[in-house]
């Protein structure tokens, strides 16, 4: 039997998944699991939904539900977009009640809907850096497609091509989403604090 | 990987802290205890007879079969018994008894009898009840021959019969 090493392909790995080697399975979720828990946490702002998006899409891989192709890509963009779909799932039902609440309230907000704020307090505990905290909640209040772009290219150096591939758009909409969500982003972030961003 | 190298001068530095806060961050331990557990259910266990695949079982099979019949057959080499290839000459005690050819009282009256050792066609025995088939019709049979002074045969003993 192979021995799992950390040159071990995810298409040998995944190879040997299916044929019942749990080393193999295993290797494949250390390898990927934390870029993945990072980005549905910032993406969704809340640890336990990112823990139970990561779990879904493992639990996917593992039964084939979402039937990985790997000539059609490589398993980390593959993974990213399996949990930005559950992410948009799980958004999906709380994203109503907000907008009903919204409109029950007629509260005229100018921010994107904070699809992260209820459950962000023990992020903000994980996060001592006041001014990583202040980005994640600068992150949080970008509308969803925003983020997506912004977490993708600046916390996981994806290329667009990857950006658009994980989306399923085209490299332009990358570019303008990213180049929105930055500006956004910039924008927040020095009402709040400009004095840590160094900007000119 | 980015292969855009523009970073963004306003939010650099603040995406390399927010980066460095959550390198560390993974998803909890339960997960992966959850998903392995998922795993083990999804792949129970297998006897170590079940992982072989139908070839394996084929060439297991071909060569288990060779083992047993080399292993019977050196058995049955090493414990066969030796056979005697040679012929057995009978003893002149062994031999049958003589055959009358004639009255016993001409036997008994004759005064010089001789004994004299030759081949008999079998077919001319076939009266004495010796059985002769196609096959054998024409094979001799050594016999011993009880002459009387005039040189008729008296008795007659079979010594071989092919």
């Amino acid at each position: 039997m192979m021995t799992m090493t950390d040159s071990t392909t995810d298409t040998e790995l995944l190879r040997q998944m299916r044929c019942g080697t749990a080393a193999a399975f295993q290797a494949l979720y250390r390898r990927h699991q934390g870029p993945l828990f990072r980005f549905a946490t910032l993406r969704c702002g809340s640890p336990d939904t990112a823990a139970d998006v990561v779990q879904e899409v493992f639990m996917g891989l593992l039964t084939d539900s979402f039937k990985f192709d790997p000539l059609r890509g490589a398993l980390p963009n593959f993974l990213f977009g399996v949990a930005r779909k559950l992410i948009l799932k799980h958004e999906h039902p709380r994203q109503r009640e907000e907008s009903l609440a919204r409109y029950d309230d007629e509260e005229g907000e100018d921010d994107a809907p904070d699809s992260g704020s209820d459950a962000a307090e023990p992020l903000r505990r994980l996060l001592s850096d006041e001014l990583a905290e202040q980005v994640r909640r600068a992150i949080t209040l970008l509308p969803p497609h925003y983020r997506d772009a912004v977490i993708l290219f600046e916390m996981h150096e994806l290329s667009y091509l990857e950006i658009a591939e994980i989306c399923q758009v085209d490299i332009g909409t990358v570019r303008s989403r990213l180049s929105r969500g930055r500006a956004a982003l910039a924008r927040r972030l020095a009402a709040h604090r400009p004095e840590t961003l160094g900007a000119p | 990987m980015n292969t855009d190298n523009y970073r963004d001068p306003a939010t650099g530095p603040a995406f390399d802290a927010l980066r460095g806060a959550m390198a560390g961050l993974d998803a909890p331990r339960g997960v992966e205890k959850e998903l392995m557990a998922a795993f083990a259910a999804r792949h129970p266990q297998q006897r170590w007879y079940h992982a072989l695949s139908p070839a394996q079982w084929g060439v297991a099979g071909g060569v288990g079969s060779t083992m047993a019949v080399a292993v019977l057959a050196f058995v049955l080499t090493v414990h066969a018994p030796v056979q005697d290839t040679r012929v057995a000459i009978p003893a002149a005690a062994d031999r049958g008894d003589f055959i009358a050819l004639d009255t016993l009282e001409r036997i008994e009256q004759e005064p010089n009898p001789r004994m004299v050792e030759t081949d008999v066609p079998r077919t001319a025995l076939a009266s004495l009840g010796l059985p002769v088939n196609p096959e054998n019709a024409g094979d001799s049979v050594r016999a011993e021959l009880l002459i009387g002074s005039d040189g008729a045969p008296l008795a007659l003993r079979l010594i071989s019969i092919p």
